[in-house]
């Protein structure tokens, strides 16, 4: 198909092409007769374009110019069109990357809450209810759960330690599954149409702007409450806050990565 | 003539082109160019969603070929096309011409006032 025209990755016909690929809907034959149309289509408007004189990117920026956007070919407004099966594949992979690492990061908070819960106590790492919102129906469910003590707070803080090591805990483990998921499934979509359906470092810069937010909040929390609580309650937000911050710097490496090896692609 | 203007004649000016003899997606926005001595111009890319439309109703039918050296889709006129073409090209003339009696000649310039001051 391609005659009059260099085939490289940074080929403005090639990355149009792709483009087209991952917007067209509609049977698979049907996808591969209107790519297989639009490239001979472009590249006789290229072949023209020479022709006429003009250098070889200038010709493709004029026959682009000229068929116009992916979706006047698509027929439909971009933000109208069918999510291609390619696009779909790749926003699956970056839910699942995103989603399991943070999930995953949850998990390390909670590793690192225990550490701190050993280290500084349940007080450090829970904040207890203020009296009076609590019943003394609570208090006895509370020392129920640890008959080592007679104080309904002592016994609440423990249970509220307790209860965020057993979600950090839950979360890792679905964050694990995550990204066992987003393994596997790499493998098996591997494909040009999935990993060029969205731009490089997608997933890996939407998983450093959410991790470093949440390191934001939480990190921001803990210092409000080593000011204004004196250090109560501070293990939770600030294990979270250490969790999320390393995601970030791994999310915001990968990222480098990713933009790196894109850019050595493109030269 | 604006792009958005044509759209709603695509149809009806595909059918016409296809008319006169088979082709594919490029060659007929040559042609179209060629018969309305460039006035019609749009982003050539909206061509191909109205063949294929036009091929889905049935007006239109296309098979594959070699052609200067590329795989190409070509385009002819089925028998319905034809019909449809005849049809809405009546409906095209007679719009046309009552538009044109609704509008009338262009105006002549207004004669310049005779005479003078002496």
């Amino acid at each position: 198909m391609s005659g009059g025209t260099t085939d490289t990755p940074s080929d403005l016909i090639e990355d149009y092409l792709d483009r087209l690929l991952v917007s067209l809907s509609g049977t698979p034959r049907q996808v591969r007769h209107t790519l297989a149309e639009v490239e001979a289509h472009l590249r006789d408007a290229v072949a023209e374009g020479i022709a006429a004189g003009l250098p070889e990117e200038t010709a493709q920026v004029q026959a682009l110019e000229r068929i116009g956007p992916v979706h006047a070919v698509t027929g439909r407004p971009a933000a109208l069109a069918r999510p291609s099966a390619a696009l779909l594949r790749r926003l699956t992979l970056t839910a699942a990357l995103v989603g399991g690492a943070g999930f995953a990061a949850i998990g390390g908070a909670g590793l690192l809450g225990r550490l701190l819960q050993a280290l500084k106590g349940n007080l450090f790492m829970t904040t207890p209810f203020p009296p009076g919102t609590y019943t003394q129906a609570d208090c006895s469910r509370w020392l129920a759960g640890d008959p080592g003590t007679r104080s309904c707070v002592t016994a609440m803080l423990a249970d509220h330690a307790f209860d965020y090591l057993l979600q950090a805990a839950a979360c890792g483990l679905l964050g694990l599954a995550g990204l066992a998921g987003y393994l596997f499934l790499r493998r098996r979509w591997s494909d040009r149409a999935t990993t060029t359906a969205l731009p490089a470092g997608t997933a890996e810069g939407l998983g450093a702007v959410l991790a470093g937010a949440a390191a934001v909040a939480c990190l921001g929390q803990a210092l409000d409450l080593e000011t204004v609580q004196r250090g109560v309650g501070v293990g939770e937000p600030l294990s979270l806050g250490i969790a999320a911050t390393t995601a970030a710097v791994a999310f915001a490496l990968a990222l480098r990565r990713c933009l790196r090896a894109a850019r050595t692609r493109a030269a | 003539m604006k792009a958005e203007k044509l759209k709603g004649h695509l149809d009806l000016l595909l059918l016409s082109v296809l008319s006169r003899g088979p082709g594919h997606g490029y060659e007929v926005i040559a042609r179209l160019k060629v018969r309305s001595d460039g006035a019609f111009q749009l982003p050539e890319g909206t061509v191909y969603p109205a063949l294929h439309r036009l091929e889905g109703a049935g007006l239109l039918a296309s098979s594959w070929d070699v052609v200067a050296g590329r795989r190409r889709r070509i385009y002819r006129l089925t028998a319905a096309g034809e019909a449809a073409l005849a049809e809405q090209a009546a409906q095209w003339r007679d719009f046309s011409g009552s538009m044109t009696r609704v509008l009338g000649a262009p105006a002549a310039p207004a004669p310049a006032a005779a005479g003078g001051r002496a």
